[in-house]
C-alpha cells in the first residue's frame, strides 16, 4: 500500500535532508522499508530508527535496549576516576532520574517528567497533611470553639479524593448510587417509602448505638438518614473474610456450637445498627466496615463518612473478643433477648443461602406393586423332553387297532406326531382343546381311540429317538478312533487345544503324513457348495470326483490320485482345474467357518502363546454349516473397533489433542527381511490389546470372502471366481490338512500330476531355511523372554508380516506386474458387479496399477511373491491371490515337511548357541542382525 | 408430512455449459453458489439460483471427480484422475498448490471444519490427509487399512468417515483414535451425513441407501426402488433430514420419507444417469447433475 503510494506520486525538488537522516543506518532502513513491508510477515524485522533490530530471540523477541541488551557501550566500560586537588576542586555531581536514563527512555517519557501530586493521593500521609495545613488555614479565618491550634494528632480532618469531591460538586452525595437521574427520581420516592417504614426501629437503635461505641461522641450523626442513604448504594458483597485472631481452620465453638449463635447475634445486631439492610446476617460484609478509627472524634459539622472508618482496623473486635472469652455471658445475654436470636435461627441455615419461601419439590411416592394372591415366586419349567422321551423308551404300551374313522385316524397321526416331537407342553394343549372339541377326545384315557393314539405316539416317539441318535455327528476324533488312528494331543479337543510346542508338531508330522488323509466330512455340505461348477457338467462331475478321493477319509489313494475320466486333458489343464477344485473345497469350508470363526478365536485366544498354535486347531470346530445367505443377513451391518493412530499435526489441525500423545511410536513397517522374521500372528496384538477386538481383521476377512462367495453365488459365470475368494484368516487348520492332504497335491502341480514328490531341491532347502528361520526367529524370541524373565511385548515385533519373505520395495520384486494383478483381484469380484462406472467416469481398472506399497499390513498371510508364477499364467486375471498364498503356503509347508527333521535337530542347536549368550538386548533391531547373521550361517 | 409437497420437484433451472458428463455438483457452505466438475477436466463456478455462469477453472489433466469449497469461500479443492490433489484459489482461478501422495484416480475431496486440512479418498484404497498450511505437497496422514477403493469421504469436527467399496462405512475418530468399521455387506458407493451428524447414508451397489445410525452403527432403514449397480452416485439427506434423495441410474430422482422409507417423489430428471444430487443448506432447493452435461436447479 504504502510502497505503492510512494510511486504514485511525483516529487519536485530535492527534499531537505533532516541531520538525523543523515545516518547510514537511517538512511538504510528507509531504504529497506518499502522492500521489508513487501516480504511475508514472518520474514520482516521491526527495526529502531537507528536501524537496529528490535525485537530478537526465540519467541515475540527480546526487546532490544542499550547496547546489545547490556548496560555497556561501544567502548565498555570505562572507570571514572575520581580527582580532586586543592586548585582543581572536584565538584559535588548532583543526581537526577535524568543522568540514569538514556534517549530511548526519555523519549518514552515524551519530556512529561513523572511528579507526585499531593491532589491525587488519597489516602497518603502526605494528603492528610495537605488536609491538615488546609484546615489550619481556615481555623485561623474563623473563631472556633476551642481556642489554640488543636493537637495535630487528635483532629484529623477530612480529605477527600478529588474525584470524590468532583462527584458531589456534581450534587452526589454520600452513600448514594451514581445512577441517571431518573431512576433517582423513582428510587427517591421508593426511599422516602422505607423510610417511613423504617422510622420506628431506627430511632430505637440509635440511643444504643450510642452507649455501646467506644468513641462515644455525642456529636453522632443521624444514622437513620444515613441509612436510608447507604441503601441507595449497590452493596459490594464479599465472603466472609477471617476476622478473629484464631489459628487458620480452628473453631472456638467447635465443642460449643450455641455460643456461635450467640456471637453471629451479637454480630449482626451491631451489624445492623452500623449498616441497617446492607449486611445479611453478619454473614457478608460490605466493602466498608464501619468502624470508626480508634482515639479520634468526629468534628460537630462533619458526617461520619467513609474517611473516618479505621482503614488499618483488623477487624477485630473487642466486643467480640469478649464474646469469646466469656461466652456464659453472652449466652445469658443472649438468652434474655430471644425474640432476636430466633429471628436470627429463621434466617440462612447456610451461609449466603436462605430458605426457599415455597419449595416446589416434593418427594413423590408410590406404592409397591400389587402382588397377585395367585403368584408363585418359584418358576416351574416345562417337564424337559428327555423325560418324556425316556419315559417312553421303557414300557412299549399294547398294540391298539386304529380306529374306523379316517378323520380321526388322520387327527391322532397328526397329533401323535406332534407331541413325539414337541413334548408334552403340546399334549397340555391339546387336552384343553379336547374339553370343548369332541374332536380331541381321545387324549382321554378309556375314549375312542385312546389306546391307538398311546401307541402311535411311543412308535413316534422311538422313532425319534433314533433320529436324534443317528443325527449325532461323527467327530473327527471318533472317527480316528474308528480307522485306528493315533489320537494326537493337539487334536484332543478342549482347553488344551494348543499347547503343543511347535517343534513337537513337526517332529510328529512324517509319522502322522502316512497314517491318513484329513478325517473331514463334507456329506453336510449345502448342495449349492458341492456343485460350485454347475456350468459345466463334465467339469462338476470331476469335482465330485475329486470331493470323494479327497473327503472319503481313511486311507490314500496312492498315486493315481487324478482319476481316469480326464485323461484326455493336458498335464497343464489338470494341474489348474486341480487347483481350482482345491480352492473350491477351501472356499466351501470357509464358508462354514463364517459362522464359527469368533466362537474358537475368543476361547483360544488365551492359550495362545506360542507360535504355531493357532495354526494348528482341531477340524472338530467346523459344524453346522450355515447358507451363506443367511449368515449374510445376521452379520450386516457389522461394527468392528481397531486403535488408529492419526498423526500428531493431523490432530493439530483438526484442533483436538492427540490421542496418543507422549505414547511409544507405533511400530515402523519393517524395513529388512529380517524382520519380518519375527513372526507373530495379528491375533496376538489384538488379544494383548484389548480382549474384545480379539476377532478383529479375522472376522472382518471371513466375512468378507462369505460375501464375495454370496455375491458370486448366484451366477453361473462367476463361479469360477467365487470359489477363489481371497484367503486372508489365519484360521485354525486342520493338522492333517495342514501339514498333508494339500501337500501332495500341490507338488503333484509343481512336477506335474503322475510325477513322484520331488521338488526342485534348490527350492526345497530354500524354503526349509525360510520355514526354519521363521520358526527359530519365533521360538527364539520367546525363550529369550524366558530367560530374561520378560513377557515379550507383541507390540514391539512388526506384527502383519506374517510370510518368510518380508514386504520389500517394489523394484526387488520379480514379477511385480503378475502380482500385482493378483493383488487386485480381490477388488475384482466386485469389478465384474460394478462394472467399471460406465461410460461417464473413466474407472477402467489398470490392470498395472502397482500395490505394492500398499500392501495390506493387516492381513494375515500377506502375499509371499517370491513363489513360483507357473500358475498364474493364463487364468491370473481370474485368479485370486489367495489361492496363490495359499499354494506357496502349501509350498513351503511340503518343504517345512520334508526338512522337518533336520529341522528340528537344527533348532535344539540353534537355540542352545542362543542361550549361550549371555548379552542378549532386547532391541528388535538386534534381533534382526542376529537373524541375519543366522541366515547367513544357515 | 410425507406429502413431499416441500420437496424440490419443479425444474427451476438447468445450467448448461460443461462439455460432456458432469461427474459432481455442490453447494457451496451458505448454498448461494455452487461448484461443478467433469469428464471435460474443468471446474465450473455457478449462481444457480440466477442460473448464471461465473468461473471456469481448468488445470486439471484428467477428468475431475469431487470438488469441495471452504467454508470462507477462499478456497477450493478438487481431485479427479489425474491422482493429484488440486488445491485453488477461488477468485484468481490460480492452483495453489498441488498435493501428492495418491498412487491412483482420487474419489472424493473434502476440507475440513477449519479448512486447514484436505482429506482426499482415492481409488488406491487409501484416505490421505493434506496439510493445507505447510508448503508441502505430501500427506501429513495416510489410512490404508480400506480393502478396496474408497469412493466418498465426509468430514465432522472430530472424525474421518468414509465409504469403501470393500463393504464398510469406516469412522476414524482423532479424538480418541478409533477407527470402526461398520461392514454393510455390499459396495459403498457414497456416504452422505445426515444434518445432525448422528447418521450415515451409505449408498450401496446393490440399489440400496442404507442409513446407519453412527453412535451404534446399527442399520436403521434400508431405501430402495432406485437403480445403482456400477456408477457413483451421490445420495443426500434434505434440509430438514426428513427425506432421503438419491439419483437413479436410468435418470430418475428418488424421494423416500426417512422414517418409514416409502418414495414419497420420483420423477424423470435426467435423460442419463444422475451422477450427483447436492441439496441445498437452508432452503428447499436440490441440484442434480448428470451424464447428459446438464446441471438442473429443482426448487418447490
Amino acid at each position: 500500500m504504502a510502497d505503492g503510494d510512494e510511486e504514485a506520486y511525483v516529487y519536485f525538488g530535492t527534499p531537505i535532508e533532516r541531520e538525523e537522516d543523515t545516518s547510514s543506518r537511517k538512511r538504510k532502513a528507509v531504504a529497506e522499508a518499502g522492500t521489508v513491508r513487501a516480504l511475508a510477515p514472518w520474514k520482516q524485522e521491526v527495526k529502531d530508527e537507528e536501524g537496529r533490530r528490535r525485537f530478537h530471540g526465540a519467541f515475540t523477541g527480546g526487546y532490544s535496549a542499550g547496547y546489545y541488551n547490556t548496560v555497556g557501550s561501544k567502548e565498555g566500560w570505562t572507570p571514572q576516576t575520581f580527582t580532586s586537588s586543592r586548585k582543581n576542586r572536584a565538584e559535588v555531581k548532583k543526581q537526577s532520574i535524568n543522568s540514569f536514563l538514556d534517549e530511548d527512555d526519555l523519549k518514552h517519557i515524551g519530556g512529561n517528567a513523572v511528579e507526585t501530586s499531593m491532589q491525587y493521593d488519597t489516602f497518603g500521609s502526605t494528603a492528610a497533611e495537605f488536609a491538615r495545613k488546609k484546615a489550619e488555614e481556615e481555623q485561623k479565618k474563623r473563631p472556633s470553639a476551642i481556642p489554640g491550634p488543636a493537637p495535630d494528632e487528635i483532629v484529623l480532618p477530612a480529605s477527600s479524593s478529588i474525584g470524590k469531591r468532583l462527584l458531589m460538586k456534581m450534587g452526589w452525595r454520600q452513600g448514594s448510587s451514581i445512577k441517571d437521574s431518573n431512576a433517582e427520581a423513582l428510587y427517591e420516592i421508593r426511599r422516602e417509602a422505607r423510610k417511613a417504614f423504617l422510622a420506628f426501629p431506627s430511632g430505637n437503635a440509635e440511643p444504643e448505638l450510642l452507649e455501646k461505641d467506644a468513641v462515644g461522641t455525642d456529636e453522632f450523626p443521624d444514622m437513620s438518614t444515613d441509612v436510608s442513604h447507604k441503601s441507595g448504594n449497590t452493596p459490594v458483597y464479599m465472603l466472609d473474610p477471617k476476622q478473629d485472631m484464631c489459628g487458620l481452620g480452628y473453631d472456638p465453638f467447635k465443642h460449643a456450637p450455641e455460643f456461635r449463635d450467640s456471637k453471629k447475634l451479637r454480630e449482626s445486631k451491631s451489624g445492623e445498627k452500623n449498616k441497617g439492610k446492607i449486611r445479611m446476617g453478619g454473614n457478608l460484609l460490605s466493602s466498608s466496615s464501619g468502624k470508626y478509627a480508634p482515639g479520634f472524634g468526629i468534628g460537630a459539622l462533619e458526617e461520619l463518612d467513609v474517611e473516618d472508618e479505621d482503614i488499618y482496623a483488623s477487624g477485630f473486635d473487642y466486643e467480640q473478643t469478649e464474646v469469646e472469652l466469656e461466652p456464659l455471658k453472652a449466652v445469658k445475654e443472649s438468652n434474655s433477648d430471644t425474640m432476636l436470636r430466633l429471628e436470627h435461627k429463621k434466617q440462612a441455615s447456610l451461609l449466603g443461602f436462605k430458605p426457599a419461601s415455597d419449595s416446589e419439590y416434593k418427594l413423590e411416592r408410590f406404592r409397591p406393586p400389587t402382588i397377585p394372591p395367585n403368584f408363585r415366586p418359584i418358576h416351574k419349567f416345562a417337564v424337559p423332553l428327555d423325560q418324556t422321551l425316556k419315559d417312553y423308551n421303557n414300557a412299549p404300551p399294547p398294540d391298539a387297532l386304529p380306529p374306523e374313522d379316517a378323520n380321526l385316524r388322520l387327527l391322532i397321526d397328526g397329533s401323535a406326531a406332534m407331541v413325539a416331537r414337541c413334548g408334552k407342553s403340546i399334549e397340555d394343549v391339546y387336552m384343553e382343546k379336547s374339553k370343548t372339541n369332541p374332536l380331541f377326545f381321545f387324549l382321554r384315557s378309556g375314549a375312542e381311540g385312546h389306546d391307538y393314539y398311546i401307541r402311535k405316539l411311543w412308535e413316534n416317539k422311538q422313532k425319534f429317538v433314533g433320529e436324534s441318535k443317528q443325527a449325532e455327528k461323527l467327530t473327527s476324533e471318533k472317527r480316528g478312533r474308528i480307522l485306528g488312528e493315533r489320537p494326537l494331543a493337539s487334536t484332543t479337543f478342549g482347553g488344551n487345544v494348543v499347547s503343543v510346542k511347535a517343534r513337537e508338531v513337526i517332529n510328529k508330522q512324517p509319522t502322522l503324513g502316512e497314517t491318513s488323509t484329513k478325517p473331514i466330512s463334507l456329506a453336510d455340505l449345502p448342495e449349492s457348495a458341492t456343485k460350485a461348477f454347475k456350468h459345466d457338467p463334465a467339469k462338476q462331475e470331476r469335482f465330485e470326483q475329486f470331493l470323494k478321493e479327497k473327503y472319503q477319509g481313511g486311507l490314500r489313494a496312492s498315486g493315481t490320485v487324478i482319476s481316469t475320466s480326464i485323461s484326455t486333458m493336458s498335464e497343464d489343464n489338470r494341474a489348474r482345474e486341480r487347483l481350482d477344485f482345491e480352492a473350491a473345497v477351501e472356499a466351501i469350508e470357509k464358508g462354514k467357518w463364517n459362522t464359527q470363526i469368533s466362537a474358537p478365536s475368543a476361547d483360544t485366544a488365551k492359550d495362545l502363546l506360542g507360535f504355531g498354535e493357532d495354526r494348528f486347531v482341531p477340524s472338530t470346530f467346523i459344524e453346522n454349516p450355515e447358507t451363506k445367505e443367511e449368515a449374510t443377513k445376521a452379520v450386516y451391518p457389522k461394527r468392528e473397533q481397531f486403535e488408529w493412530r492419526p498423526s500428531p499435526i493431523l490432530c493439530k489441525r483438526f484442533d483436538l489433542i492427540d490421542p496418543y500423545m507422549g505414547k511409544p511410536a507405533p511400530v515402523p513397517r519393517p524395513r529388512s527381511k529380517m524382520d519380518s522374521l519375527v513372526f507373530l500372528p495379528e491375533t496376538f496384538k489384538s488379544t494383548n490389546r484389548e480382549e474384545a477386538k480379539s476377532p478383529v481383521r479375522g472376522s472382518l476377512e471371513a466375512s468378507k470372502s462369505g460375501l464375495k462367495e454370496a455375491e458370486a453365488e448366484p451366477s453361473g459365470t462367476e463361479a469360477d471366481v467365487a470359489p477363489t475368494s481371497p484367503k486372508n484368516v489365519e484360521r485354525p487348520v486342520d493338522l492333517y490338512k495342514a501339514i498333508f492332504s494339500d501337500d501332495s497335491e500341490d507338488e503333484v502341480v509343481d512336477a506335474g500330476p503322475t510325477s513322484n514328490q520331488v521338488p526342485d531341491p534348490v527350492k526345497s532347502s530354500e524354503g526349509a531355511n525360510k520355514t526354519l528361520n521363521r520358526l527359530v526367529a519365533g521360538d527364539f524370541l520367546q525363550s529369550l523372554g524366558m530367560e530374561l524373565g520378560l513377557e515379550v511385548p507383541p507390540d514391539n515385533r512388526p506384527g502383519p508380516p506374517l510370510n518368510a519373505n518380508p514386504i520389500s520395495p517394489p523394484e526387488q520384486r520379480e514379477s511385480p506386474k503378475g502380482d500385482d494383478r493378483n493383488n487386485t483381484a480381490l477388488t475384482e469380484v466386485e469389478d465384474t458387479k460394478s462394472k467399471d462406472y460406465g461410460s461417464t467416469v473413466d474407472y477402467s481398472r489398470e490392470k498395472k496399477r502397482s500395490h505394492s506399497r500398499h500392501r495390506r499390513r493387516r492381513s494375515r498371510t500377506p502375499d509371499s511373491d517370491s513363489g513360483s508364477d507357473s500358475n498364474s499364467d493364463s487364468d491370473g486375471g481370474h485368479r485370486s491371490r489367495s489361492k496363490r498364498r495359499r499354494d506357496r503356503r502349501d509350498q513351503s509347508r511340503n518343504r517345512d515337511n520334508e526338512s522337518s527333521d533336520e529341522a528340528s535337530l537344527y533348532r535344539k542347536e540353534r537355540r542352545k548357541k542362543h542361550r549361550s549368550r549371555k548379552h542378549h538386548e532386547h532391541k528388535r533391531k538386534d534381533y534382526g542382525d542376529k537373524h541375519t547373521d543366522k541366515k547367513r550361517r544357515s | 408430512m410425507a406429502s413431499g409437497s416441500e420437496l424440490p420437484v419443479n425444474e427451476s433451472s438447468v445450467l448448461k455449459g460443461h462439455e460432456g458428463a458432469v461427474l459432481a455438483v455442490r453447494f457451496n457452505a451458505d448454498g448461494n453458489y455452487c461448484l461443478s466438475c467433469g469428464k471435460d477436466r474443468t471446474l465450473q463456478l455457478w449462481n444457480p439460483h440466477r442460473g448464471i455462469h461465473i468461473k471456469t477453472y481448468k488445470s486439471h489433466g484428467r477428468e475431475v471427480r469431487d470438488v469441495h469449497v471452504t467454508t470462507d469461500n477462499a478456497k477450493l479443492v478438487s481431485c479427479g484422475g489425474d491422482r493429484q490433489v488440486f488445491y485453488w484459489d477461488v477468485s484468481s482461478g490460480r492452483v495453489i498448490r498441488k498435493f501428492r501422495g495418491h498412487d491412483s484416480e482420487v474419489n472424493s475431496v473434502k476440507f475440513n471444519e477449519y479448512n486447514s486440512v484436505v482429506v482426499s479418498a482415492g481409488y488406491d484404497r487409501s484416505v490421505r490427509a493434506f496439510d493445507c498450511r505447510s508448503q508441502s505437497s505430501e500427506p501429513i496422514q495416510i489410512i490404508d487399512t480400506f480393502q478396496d477403493s474408497v469412493m466418498s469421504v465426509h468430514l465432522t469436527k472430530t472424525e474421518i468417515i468414509a465409504g469403501c467399496v470393500d463393504g464398510t462405512v469406516r469412522t476414524f475418530d482423532i479424538r480418541i483414535g478409533r477407527e470402526l468399521v461398520d461392514q454393510l455387506g455390499h459396495p459403498v458407493n457414497c456416504i452422505s451425513l445426515s444434518n445432525d451428524s448422528n447418521c450415515v447414508l451409505a449408498s450401496c451397489l446393490d440399489s440400496t441407501l442404507r442409513l446407519l445410525d453412527r453412535s451404534a452403527g446399527e442399520l436403521l432403514q434400508e431405501y430402495k426402488g432406485h437403480k445403482c449397480k456400477s456408477f457413483k452416485m451421490d445420495c443426500c439427506l434434505t434440509n430438514t433430514d426428513a427425506h432421503v434423495a438419491s439419483g437413479s441410474e436410468d435418470g430418475f430422482i428418488y424421494f423416500w420419507d426417512l422414517v418409514d422409507a416409502s418414495i414419497v417423489s420420483s420423477f424423470r430428471a435426467h435423460n442419463s444417469v444422475v451422477t450427483s444430487v447436492s441439496y441445498h443448506p437452508k432452503d428447499s432447493c436440490m441440484l442434480t447433475s448428470s451424464v447428459d452435461g446438464t446441471i438442473k436447479v429443482w426448487r418447490k
